[in-house]
Order: structure tokens, then C-alpha cells, then sequence
């Protein structure tokens, strides 16, 4: 696709960077300091680098990547409203997680050579995922982070994007038994550290997966059936699901104490109206877990529903374009891991906004590029590597067909 | 891959659609219940707002000032503490102790939420405050403070009037009561919990009231009830438990309209019996009980019918409003208001208007169809029977010679209680008073005795005023 000087892809980014501009001048001229005029600047310029420096570098997928990095640079944004700090650090795990990304991507184009290593990851994997039970500590119920010279991260998260390679390898191979086993062991061990949002995600997101690549009713009835079971016994044995499923069914009833959470986000949202109270003047402080839960609250606050249901929106436009590159695909291999990367986003986004706006009981993860945590921004920008990894590929078979065309013509 | 295509297409369709289900939920929602979450006390943007405000007045029906702020921002009440207390549960207070009164579910008028984007701006380039909208309610100052002043002292309970017509709310009282201006710790650690608004938020059983809703189901479930006549013996033994007779009364044989008006437990728990608890259950949902209440101004705690353990021995109590039933004092004034306005029951209003400080009206009251739980035919007929208990049965404390009064007393017994609850429910079947009345006495004996007196003098007070003008 060849770029014009006012590409709509062009304008999308124009308009975006003209965004996170207004947004830190605005918090600029409210803490007057040096460190946010910067920003204003920097912010915005490394925006516009990402979104057309990898389209050079490989045949990528402009607006989906415009999308996730615009959620990105609002994330720093809200974050950095929030406390500069935080958002100081969340710009550093943005540039991080574009460099897993690009990673992610290289991985996936030279995957073919890569095929030993998937027994290597897998296996890897799952010693991550038992390190929270041995060394780990406890975080609002769930053991489920380590910390490793200093630096405390989630395992889970980046397990995601291996399960995602591994379980739609073993499914592409129609080793369905050894996929299932494999998700079986994830699962298992996100139970012990008591992760359920995550375990959640998990189960939604490799069940799909095997209808899709089976078509088999019966295996997702009886996945379905499984997972209610599941869910009833997390229910018996966890205190913490049954106060979550009592909060979401009536956080009023004690508004200061255990509903408070749920209670103060609505209010958050509905003292937000359209359009908001305004970057920078919003009572974010009263709403708890405002840099990670409840992100999604603070912002319907500060720029208001209408803004809100946009970023719905983006997240609905993403995940189209994932099921675009997946549908485009040749090999199975890819057309399941595309599948499964666009649920992980999609779901995460439902499972959290859902919680936000009390439609689901709250289940603690994260709001996909905008919460505050490196681990959750990391792997999320993993999963965008593996799809314009992929869509880099069919872009690859796209030309060579073309040419395949054009050489048939000549002769 | 045309498979795999094919389901990918399903499991996309699927997760959009969830997706999207956020955005229709989260409209519902808040469209619904927003400003129910705005007006709670958690709300810190209202406390944070009120610095930076001056809040509108409050006015009664007639012009009175309920509330007012001064020159230094402090919140003004009326000036008599009899008038102060008489309203209090219906305006709340600054300190949010009465939850949802209309300082803060009305909040957003007051304290000018709703007003636009430049008026504000307008407003803090003139570096002024802005003034809140003042609000008129349909409450009148001048009955409640009678209805206070008549309610036997130091007991609990409630008195609600509205116009069955309009919906409006006339009188919505909850005692005891406290005085907004002098919040003592006596006050908050009352047993009685004076902060509680009993009219709205308390529930119970409302005793043979609620004989009303078993009528209406008879009526319609039992061909020819109205010709049929019954038996009563004085007792009716029911599994363990025997149904008697207020006083152990044996009234004999009765017509349905005499057992109405003499409030015969034996004859209700039979015809409760003989429908079965489904059909006496969907006549309570026709009339809103299990509705989740959503009304535009007032928040109202929803009516319960009992769903746990159904034997015939708690269908029969439930008959004659015993057992486990929920009911609020509100509700059941709009039960007796839908049988007042041909079976139409209206929407309980407060909010009359609102009024910006330049004059601009933003809000007005328009009245609002609630439910219509029955056709006008049987609505007259219990009209009828209702009339007759006033008349010549149990409720004939509440009469006011000269005008058509009907009405149904209750004496609910509560387990752990010595004494019954009085209640009485009723209405001036005249169209030029469309007023209904609910008065409750919690442990203030018999409904006959306690209640109906009362309300009968607010129907006198109603009727006499009005003559007099």
C-alpha cells in the first residue's frame, strides 16, 4: 500500500498525536512544571515514530497498530494524570513493550525455523507459572506476582503469549489432547495462585480456540459444562469470588466497606455525564485501584461516556482487524493464534469494563495498553507482535501470489 | 480452512456482540439508575460541588419555604421546628443522614449539575458563584405539620397522602422525627431510628390491607365470587396453626362484601386457599409488589411476596396479609390509589418544578401512568366493599359524615412484638378530593382503633379545608 502525503492513515495519526498533545499541554498547564511540557512533546513524537517506523520495516498492519498504540499513549496519559510517576514509568514499559512487540513479530516470521522451540517455551512456561506458588507474594487474594532482582511481574501474563503459540501449534498439528492438557496445566496453576480473572481469560480464550479449530458442539458443551463446574467450585472454595458475586449483586448494601470499590466507580461514571469532568479536575483519588481495575471508571469520568463508548469501540475495531488477519490466513497455525491473540484483547477488555460498570462480578485484570503494570502492557503489545507477525506472513503470500500473477501473464 | 473460517466468523460474531453489550448495558443502566448513584451520600463530587455553589431553595406547594441559604452558604430551614420536623424525612438533611431526601436525590437541580457548559464557564470568568436551581415540591407544609401534630407521640411509624389522580405527594412523614437543625447524639442513637424514612424504606407486613390484593384476585380466579356466600366458624386450622378471628369473632354466614367489611380472616384464608398461591402471588404483581422500583423522584424499597416455604398454612396467612409479605407504608397508599382511579395506579411525584435563577423552568411535573393492575369494572366493586368497611365495618373510625370515604384497616401481628401494627388504607371517593391516605402505627395495637382515627381526621382536615376557601 502506497503512502500519500494525506493517507487517511496519516490523518489518523495526525489527529491522535494531536490528542495526547492537547491532553499533557492541559495537564502542563496545571502543574506548570517542565517534566509534563516535555512529555507534550516526546509523548506525541514517539507516537507518530511507532505507528509509521514498523510499517517500514515490515508489511504491517497500519490501523491496527495505530489503534493499540493510541490506547497506549492514553494509558501514559491518564496515568501520568494520575501520578506522574506512575505514568513516567508506564511510558518507560510502553517503549519496553514495543520492543517485545517487535520481537513477537520477528518470532512469528521466522517461526519455521523456530518449530523445536515450542516444546522448549511450553515447558519454560510452566515453570513461570509455578514460580508465584514457591517465591511468590500476595496481592489482593491472588498469589500470582514474583519479584526477580527488583523487578516485580506477573508470569501469567506473559504465559499468555506462549499458550497462544503453544495451543494453537499442538491444534494446527491435530494433537488436540496434548493442547487441551497443556491449557488443562495452565489453568490448573492459575487456580492455585487464586489468579481467576486470569484463569478466566485463559479458559475463554483456548476453548474458543479448540471449537474453532474442531468445530465439535459437543467439545465446547462439554468444555462450557466443565468450566461452569469450575466456576462453581471457585465459588465453594474461594471467600474472596463469593464477597466479589455478593458485591456485584448489591454494592449498595455496604457502600463504605466491601461495596465501595464498585460503588465509587459508578458515581465516578455518572458524575462524568457525555463529555466528562475534564483531564486533570476529576475526584480519581476516591476511586481505589484507579491506575489498574478501574481505569476505565477515571476516564469515562474525566473525558465522559461519549469518549467511553469510543474507546469501546476502538477496542471492537481491534479486534476485527485480528479476525481480518486471521481469516486472511493460510496456514491453520496462524489463523488459530491470530484467533486467540484478538480474544485475549477482546475478553480481557469485556471481562474488565464489564466489572467496571457492575454488568459482571469484578475480576481483578487489566484493562488491555491503558492500566498501569509492565507485565500486563508487555504482553498485550506481545499478543499485537504475534498478529503483525502474522499479517506480516500474509502480506508476504499477498506480494508472492501477485507476482506468481504477473509471471503467468508474461508467459 | 473453510471450517476453521467458518467458525471464526461465529466466535467473532459472538465476542462483538459481547462487546458491544457493554455499551446497551452501561446505557441502561445509568439511564435508569444514575441519578440514584449520584445522589448517594458516597458521592464526594456533591460535598465538593456544595463549596462551590449556592444551593436553590426548597418550596412547598404552596410557596412556603422549606429551605434556604444564606448569605454565608449555610443551609436555612423553616424557622417553626414543629414545621422543621414535619418535613424532614422528605427534604433530608445537609449532613446526608436521611438517605435520598430531595437535598440529595435532587441534588442536581439544586445544586445546578444539570446547568450547561457556558453557564459555567460564564460563571467562573465572572469569578461569582453559581446559584443553584430553586425547587417546588407537591409536599404541603401546612398538612404535614397537622399530620404531626396528630400522630400519638413517641410512637413509630408513617403517614403518607398523595392525590391518586396526579401522584403527586401531599404529606410523606416517617416518625419519630428530628429537627435538621439541632442533630443531637440522642438523635443518632435512638432506638427508633428517627433518621429512617419508614414511608419509603421500611417493610412489612401490612396485616388485612392487603385483603384488598386477595379481593381482587378473588374477583377474577372464583366465577361468582361476588354472589357466593361463606362460612365462618371462627376458626379455620390450617396444618398446625389455626386462622382466627380478630377478637376470636365468629361472624357466621357472610356475603364476600360483609367479610370484607368486617375483615374476616377465616373467609380470606379460605379464598386464598382455594385460588392457590400462584394466582394470589400474580395478583400482588399486578399491583407492583416484586417490581423493581425506578421512580423519577423518590426512592422507594421494593415489595416482597414470600417465595420460601410455601405450605398451605403461610398461603392461608398470607390471605390476610400475615406471614412473610413486604410491604412499605407508600406502597400501599398507591395499592389504595389504584383502586380509587379506576384501577390506574399513578407514579409517586414530588418534584412540582425547578427553576433556574434566571427563570428558566427545567424541570416540570407531568403525571405518570405506573401500572394498571385492574379494569375499572372491579375497581369500582372493591371501591364498593371498601366504602361499605368504612361505612359499617372495621374501618368506620376513618368516616366523614357528608363524604364518600373508603377504606381497609390492618392490625399486623410481627413476631417478637407485644403489640400489632395499625395500619389503615383508604381514599375520598370524590373527584374533587383525589386524595389517598396510608396511616401506620408500628405497635400501636388496632388498626380499627389507632389508625382509622387518624386518618380520618386527615380526611376531615382535607375536606374541610378545602370547603372553607
Amino acid at each position: 500500500m502506497a503512502k500519500t502525503k494525506h493517507s487517511p492513515q496519516a490523518k489518523l495519526v495526525g489527529t491522535a498525536a494531536l490528542f495526547t498533545l492537547s491532553g499533557f499541554a492541559l495537564l502542563a498547564l496545571k502543574n506548570l512544571d517542565v517534566q509534563t511540557a516535555l512529555m507534550a512533546l516526546v509523548v506525541p513524537i514517539a507516537f507518530i515514530i511507532v505507528c509509521t517506523l514498523i510499517p517500514k520495516l515490515f508489511p504491517a498492519d497500519r490501523l491496527l497498530l495505530t489503534l493499540v498504540n493510541f490506547l497506549c499513549v492514553l494509558g501514559i496519559m491518564v496515568l501520568y494524570r494520575i501520578s506522574p510517576e506512575k505514568g513516567m514509568t508506564q511510558a518507560v514499559n510502553y517503549g519496553f513493550g514495543v520492543i517485545f512487540m517487535i520481537v513477537c513479530m520477528l518470532i512469528i516470521r521466522h517461526m519455521h525455523r523456530l518449530k523445536a522451540l515450542v516444546w522448549l517455551a511450553a515447558a519454560t512456561a510452566v515453570v513461570l507459572m509455578l514460580l508465584p506458588l514457591a517465591i511468590g507474594k500476595e496481592v489482593n487474594g491472588a498469589q500470582a506476582w514474583i519479584s526477580i532482582v527488583g523487578v516485580n511481574f506477573q508470569p501469567s501474563e506473559i504465559v499468555k503469549v506462549v499458550l497462544l503459540i503453544v495451543v494453537a501449534y499442538f491444534l494446527s498439528k491435530r494433537r488436540i489432547l496434548i493442547a487441551i492438557s497443556y491449557a488443562g496445566v495452565c489453568l490448573a496453576l492459575l487456580m492455585l495462585q487464586k489468579d481467576l480473572g486470569t484463569a478466566l481469560l485463559y479458559y475463554a480464550v483456548t476453548l474458543s480456540m479448540l471449537f474453532a479449530s474442531t468445530g465439535s458442539f459437543a467439545l465446547l458443551g462439554g468444555g462450557l459444562a466443565g468450566g461452569a463446574a469450575a466456576g462453581m467450585l471457585g465459588y465453594s472454595m474461594f471467600s474472596h469470588v463469593k464477597r466479589r458475586v455478593a458485591i456485584w449483586r448489591d454494592p449498595w448494601f455496604d457502600y463504605n466497606g466491601a461495596g465501595y470499590q464498585v460503588v465509587q466507580s459508578l458515581i465516578a461514571i455518572v458524575n462524568g455525564g457525555l463529555t466528562g469532568v475534564g483531564l486533570g479536575v476529576g475526584n480519581t483519588h476516591v476511586i481505589p485501584a484507579h491506575d489498574t481495575d478501574f481505569i476505565f471508571s477515571v476516564i469515562l469520568n474525566e473525558f465522559g461516556a461519549i469518549f467511553g463508548i469510543c474507546v469501546v469501540f476502538i477496542y471492537v475495531m481491534i479486534f476485527l482487524r485480528g479476525i481480518a488477519i486471521s481469516l486472511r490466513c493460510n496456514h491453520r497455525f496462524h489463523a488459530l493464534m491470530a484467533l486467540g491473540g484478538s480474544l485475549f484483547i477482546a475478553f480481557q477488555a469485556f471481562v474488565i469494563i464489564g466489572g467496571n460498570i457492575k454488568m459482571i462480578p469484578l475480576t481483578g485484570v487489566t484493562l488491555p495498553f491503558v492500566s498501569y503494570g509492565g507485565s500486563s502492557l508487555l504482553s498485550s503489545l506481545g499478543i499485537i507482535g504475534i498478529l503483525q507477525g502474522i499479517e506480516s506472513i500474509n502480506e508476504d503470500h499477498i506480494a508472492a501470489d501477485a507476482m506468481m500473477a504477473t509471471i503467468g501473464d508474461e508467459v | 480452512m473453510k471450517l476453521l473460517r467458518k467458525n471464526i466468523g461465529m466466535i467473532a460474531a459472538v465476542m462483538t456482540i459481547l462487546i458491544l453489550s457493554l455499551i446497551a448495558y452501561g446505557t441502561y443502566s445509568v439511564s435508569t439508575q444514575g441519578n440514584r448513584w449520584f445522589a448517594s451520600g458516597a458521592n464526594t463530587y456533591i460535598r465538593q460541588m456544595k463549596r462551590d455553589v449556592i444551593a436553590g431553595d426548597i418550596y412547598d406547594r404552596n410557596g412556603i419555604v422549606l429551605a434556604t441559604t444564606d448569605a454565608e452558604g449555610k443551609r436555612i430551614y423553616q424557622e417553626d421546628a414543629g414545621a422543621r420536623r414535619a418535613v424532614v424525612h422528605v427534604i433530608g438533611d445537609t449532613a446526608n443522614n436521611v438517605g435520598y431526601g430531595v437535598e440529595s436525590f435532587m441534588s442536581n437541580y439544586l445544586y445546578g449539575f444539570s446547568a450547561s457548559y457556558f453557564q459555567k464557564l460564564a460563571h467562573a470568568l465572572r469569578g461569582e458563584k453559581m446559584h443553584g436551581s430553586n425547587v417546588t415540591l407537591s409536599i404541603d407544609s401546612n398538612l404535614s405539620n397537622y399530620v404531626a401534630s396528630i400522630f400519638p407521640a413517641g410512637k413509630k411509624g408513617a403517614v403518607v397522602v398523595m392525590n391518586y389522580a396526579t401522584g403527586e405527594l401531599m404529606s410523606l412523614q416517617s416518625f419519630p422525627s428530628f429537627d435538621p437543625n439541632n442533630i443531637t447524639e440522642n438523635v443518632k442513637t435512638d432506638p427508633l431510628q428517627p433518621f429512617w424514612n419508614n414511608a419509603t424504606r421500611w417493610t412489612s407486613a401490612p396485616g388485612s390491607t392487603f385483603k384488598i390484593i386477595t379481593l381482587a384476585a378473588a374477583l377474577k380466579n372464583i366465577p361468582g365470587a361476588v354472589d357466593k356466600s361463606f362460612e365462618c366458624s371462627g376458626e379455620l386450622p390450617v396444618m398446625d396453626s389455626i386462622v382466627r378471628d380478630a377478637g376470636n369473632a365468629s361472624h357466621g354466614r357472610l356475603s364476600l362484601k360483609r367479610a370484607f367489611a368486617q375483615s374476616c380472616n377465616v373467609t380470606f384464608a379460605n379464598i386464598a386457599l382455594q385460588m392457590g398461591d400462584e394466582r394470589l402471588k400474580e395478583a400482588a404483581r399486578l399491583f407492583g409488589t416484586g417490581d423493581y422500583f425506578l421512580f423519577q423522584d423518590i426512592v422507594v424499597e421494593d415489595s416482597a411476596y414470600p417465595t420460601a416455604g410455601r405450605s398451605d398454612k403461610e398461603l392461608a396467612w398470607t390471605g390476610v396479609g400475615q406471614s412473610a409479605l413486604q410491604m412499605t407504608p407508600l406502597h400501599m397508599t398507591m395499592i389504595a390509589g389504584s383502586i380509587a382511579y379506576d384501577g390506574v395506579m399513578m407514579e409517586p411525584r414530588i418534584l412540582q418544578r425547578a427553576v433556574t435563577g434566571n427563570g428558566e423552568i427545567t424541570a416540570q411535573m407531568t403525571p405518570k401512568h405506573y401500572l394498571q393492575p385492574l379494569d375499572k369494572t372491579t375497581a369500582d366493586l372493591i371501591c364498593d366493599y371498601m366504602v361499605e368497611a368504612v361505612r359499617s365495618g372495621t374501618g368506620s373510625r376513618a368516616n366523614v359524615s357528608g363524604h364518600r370515604i373508603a377504606g381497609k384497616t390492618g392490625t399486623a401481628e410481627i413476631d417478637g412484638q407485644e403489640q400489632s401494627n395499625a395500619w389503615f388504607v383508604g381514599f375520598i371517593d370524590e373527584p374533587q378530593y383525589p386524595y389517598a391516605v396510608c396511616v401506620v402505627v408500628m405497635e400501636g395495637g388496632g388498626g380499627g382503633s389507632v389508625a382509622a382515627p387518624i386518618a380520618g381526621k386527615i380526611f376531615s382536615a382535607i375536606t374541610g379545608a378545602s370547603t372553607s376557601k
